[in-house]
């Protein structure tokens, strides 16, 4: 019960991090989504159906908190779908070894390049701008600095699994 | 049977669930302008804008350096403009004396400091520390000194939440102000913008200023909105492609103005009414 109090509460925290201070961060309008770094910890250390069950929520609650567009539901959606994808990669006995390790950036990068495809092609439907050229544009360079910044926890995650 | 389907359902359970919340996300996005969700948003405009108005004094650290440069530059070339508007409007009047024309209505502004930033997954919002109780409503422009940043989408009591041009849900009905030819800017998903619906024959060239058309129900006429950066003739089509390089730096937006101008009701019921 404590743990799970604990994750919602982490989890308001990275959504409060995400609307406020990440945004500090844009470098030519792209930021990292700490979000999706949090969903694929729980997925990682939780396993898939809590990093499914977070994603939706964690994502409506995006939805909600990233403007009033006729969006609500998008991230959830993509988020649903991340926090699926990387809790396949859920293994009791190497949680900690999968944190420290090369690994997690991996799953950084397949969940979010699953989270992104999903967002971009319903998202830019009947906008003119094409999903491949929003994905190249924003999808993967918002990949890349999420996995950026997904090599602190990494190397956090390593030192502590060393010592 | 009911203890199979539980063991199924227990076998599958993650593929159940994924299922369950996707068809959730799916309803939502079908059904999600309704009342009870717009009472929800205005309550998340409250909740964002007090969380980002809190945490607005931190700098972006890469664009501090750059920031300080285009000011520079832009008050060099703000003074120079100055001057040359002085001359401009007193010409003006005195030609608009000579032919005896109404002087164009000014609106009133509110001026308002960006407290937050939207820029995740081009949703591309802004948040404003004004509100209902300063005047602001849905659909009011938002400009600031090089021109049109976007308009109002949301507001509470205190904030309010700005779709900017760089947006894929807007579109401004613009003209280019030299050879008074009319189109429709869009976002095409970069940095610029794309003036759309401009027939190739038509006169558009690098360098021409876009400006706010007349017939925009949403915003008065002549805002600057950029400058045509190229043009291209697109093989098969009527239409040339047009792209216009925003005045405004979205990226380094501090200080906007709510222009206190909405649609003219009557106008747009007569256009309902009248059109097929």
């Amino acid at each position: 019960m404590r743990t799970i109090l604990t994750d919602i509460l982490l989890s308001l925290l990275f959504l409060v991090l995400q609307t406020t201070i990440i945004r500090f961060l844009a470098v030519q309008m792209i930021v990292p989504d700490v979000v999706l770094l949090w969903i694929i910890y729980l997925a990682i250390r939780r396993g898939q159906i809590t990093a499914t069950t977070a994603g939706f929520f964690i994502g409506l609650a995006f939805d909600l908190l990233s403007g009033a567009d006729s969006m609500l539901g998008l991230a959830a959606l993509s988020k649903t779908a991340a926090g699926f994808v990387a809790g396949y990669f859920f293994n009791e006995n190497k949680t900690a070894q999968t944190l420290g390790s090369y690994q997690l950036i991996l799953i950084v990068v397949l969940a979010s390049l699953v989270h992104n495809l999903i967002y971009f092609v319903i998202f830019l439907q009947g906008s003119g701008i094409t999903w491949s050229g929003a994905l190249f544009q924003y999808g993967i360079p918002t990949t890349a600095y999420t996995a950026a910044l997904g090599l602190l926890p990494m190397f956090a995650f390593a030192r502590k699994h060393l010592t | 049977m009911v203890k199979r389907l539980y063991d199924i359902l227990l076998l599958f359970k993650e593929y159940f669930v994924v299922a369950f919340f996707l068809l959730v996300s799916v309803v939502l996005l079908a059904v999600n302008d309704t009342p009870q969700i717009r009472v929800i948003r205005s309550y998340a405009v409250i909740a964002v804008g007090l969380l980002q108005d809190t945490f607005s004094f931190i700098p972006n650290y890469f664009d501090l350096r750059r920031d300080n440069q285009a000011l520079r530059a832009m008050n060099l070339s703000l003074s120079d403009e100055v001057s040359r508007l002085r001359e401009g409007k007193l010409e003006n009047l005195r030609l608009r004396q000579m032919l005896d024309l109404k002087e164009r209505g000014e609106y009133r502004t509110i001026s308002a400091s960006v407290v937050g930033k939207n820029l995740q997954m081009l949703r591309n919002t802004i948040t404003l520390d004004v509100g209902e109780k300063d005047g602001v409503r849905v659909n009011m422009p938002i400009v600031n000194e090089s021109g049109l940043v976007g308009k109002i989408i949301g507001t509470s009591s205190h904030y309010a939440l700005g779709q900017v041009l760089l947006n894929k849900d807007i579109r401004v009905s613009a003209k280019v102000q030299r050879s008074r030819v009319d189109g429709i800017i869009r976002w095409n998903g970069g940095r610029s913008l794309a003036l759309q619906s401009v027939a190739r024959t038509f006169d558009v060239q690098a360098g021409d200023v876009i400006v706010t058309s007349e017939y925009s129900s949403l915003f008065p006429r002549g805002i600057r909105i950029g400058t045509v950066s190229a043009t291209r003739q697109i093989p098969g089509s009527l239409f040339q492609g047009v792209e216009v390089s925003p005045a405004v730096d979205f990226t380094r937006l501090e200080e906007v103005f709510v222009m206190t101008y909405l649609a003219d009701t009557s106008r747009t019921a007569v256009e309902k009414r009248i059109r097929p």
